[in-house]
């Protein structure tokens, strides 16, 4: 799954608790689909953040001196 | 000569004098009568003499020609002529058969000064004004920087070294080319012509024609129409420089540039080679700066749009963790929000049923009776003497019936 879809599908599920029209039993079933979603968009996030940063220190690295 | 009679000696034919004259005379009367130009000299006229003599004496050459003119005739014209003075005279060559003398019959005499020159340039200047020899339209630029000028000049002129001078003074390495020719006297305007057509033959792209200052008499080939014409339709732009600033012979308004003095039409006819090579010298540096700007312009851009690259990722990773953040947030929340919800429901569920228990009813003042079976909703339920139970808001109490209604 890829980020944009597990923060839409996240997305979702927020909205329709707000709503509040999910029993309760479901919601809960909800609630921890959407925490297994919060967590997948995290390390979607650290793994790209981590990524920018070693290539920001390659090109740093490769840049001519001026 | 049918007219001379020959005498016969042996083989030889031989004419007398007389024959031999009159023959010429024959023949000379046949030609046309025309006009003709020269400086009176030796003007003779006697009371007793039915004719006038003088001569007319070319002033370019000293060539001479004996005329006369009827006494009457010349008397009636009243020109009071003195030696030295120009003259047109119209008349028709005649040989005076008694003395063998060839002399211009004259049958009228003109002054020809300077002013009658001028009305006469003035009435050609308008012909070939009206033709449009002069007009602006067919001025043609000179170029700017001529590959092989052309230079009709008289020889060991000042004009030509003034011209020259100021060319190469200005552009060292211009290519001249000189055509030296008469620039005065009665055949200096066909000479002209021919040396203009010459120098264009040689592939000049710019003609120069001067001569220096002269009298009015120097300067007039420059009027003449066959030059004025010639000027006109050369094929490359020329510049006249005639005489001095305020002299202006016909070529002048027909060159394409007119200079004021030979010095003049040399500074004309080619650019300044240094302030050229500075013009230049400026144009390149500022080609330079203005090159250097461009880069360093298009550097600065570059960069910022680079480190706007560099921060783009980090941005955007920051963006979606605000995002997943804040949906966290809510996800967070919405559980306890959903108990609170339903908790609210039940409670305001209860609080409806609570508003239907009769017991509200009762507090106002009613009582609900009971027999053992049921709650008594009619008087036919129950029969006097018989046990009911009253219930009150507060309490209750036992019964009997007294009567029913």
């Amino acid at each position: 799954m890829n980020f944009e879809d597990a923060q839409k599908e996240l997305e979702q599920i927020v909205q329709r608790l707000e709503h509040g029209q999910a029993p309760l039993d479901e919601a809960l079933a909800l609630w921890e689909r959407g925490e297994q979603l919060y967590k997948l968009c995290r390390e979607r996030l650290d793994a790209a953040e981590g990524r920018i940063e070693e290539l920001a220190k390659r090109v740093e690295e490769s840049r001519p001196a001026v | 000569m049918s007219k001379a009679e020959a005498l016969q000696y042996g083989d030889r034919k031989v004419y007398t004098v007389a024959s031999f004259n009159r023959g010429v005379a024959d023949w000379i009367a046949r030609l046309p009568t025309i006009w003709i130009e020269g400086e009176v000299t030796e003007l003779r006229r006697h009371q007793g003499w039915a004719n006038v003599f003088l001569t007319l004496k070319d002033p370019t050459d000293g060539s001479s020609l004996p005329a006369s003119i009827p006494r009457g005739q010349f008397d009636a014209l009243r020109l009071d002529l003195v030696d030295g003075e120009r003259v047109h005279v119209y008349g028709r060559p005649e040989l005076f058969a008694a003395k063998g003398e060839f002399k211009l019959r004259a049958l009228t005499i003109e002054r020809f000064g300077e002013g009658d020159h001028l009305a006469a340039l003035e009435r050609l200047k308008k012909k070939l004004a009206a033709e449009g020899l002069f007009a602006e339209a067919r001025k043609r630029p000179l170029p700017f920087l001529p590959r092989k000028i052309g230079l009709v000049t008289g020889n060991d002129a000042a004009a030509k070294r003034d011209v020259i001078t100021a060319v190469t003074t200005r552009f060292p390495s211009a290519h001249l080319v000189v055509a030296e020719t008469l620039v005065q006297g009665p055949r200096a305007a066909l000479a002209m012509v021919a040396s203009l057509q010459e120098i264009c033959a040689e592939g000049v792209d710019v003609v120069v024609l001067t001569r220096g200052g002269g009298s009015f008499d120097d300067l007039l080939p420059f009027s003449d129409e066959r030059l004025v014409r010639a000027v006109a339709a050369c094929p490359v732009p020329v510049i006249s420089a005639v005489g001095h600033e305020q002299d202006t012979p016909l070529c002048d308004l027909a060159a394409d540039v007119r200079a004021s003095t030979p010095t003049a039409a040399g500074r004309l006819v080619v650019p300044d080679h240094a302030e050229l090579t500075a013009r230049l010298d400026a144009s390149r540096t500022s080609l330079q700066h203005s090159v250097r700007r461009t880069l360093e312009r298009q550097r600065e851009r570059t960069h910022s749009v680079g480190a706007r690259l560099r921060r783009a990722p980090a941005l955007a990773v920051e963006r979606e963790r605000r995002t997943t953040e804040a949906l966290h947030e809510r996800l967070r929340r919405a559980p306890l929000l959903l108990v609170e919800r339903k908790r609210a429901a039940l409670e305001n569920a209860t609080s409806r049923l609570r508003v239907l228990s009769p017991s509200s009813t009762l507090a106002r003042g009613y009582a609900i009776v009971r027999t053992e079976d049921a709650i008594v909703r009619s008087s036919s339920e129950v029969e006097p003497g018989g046990r009911v139970d009253v219930q009150l808001a507060e309490g209750g109490f036992g019964a009997r019936v007294e009567d029913t209604r």
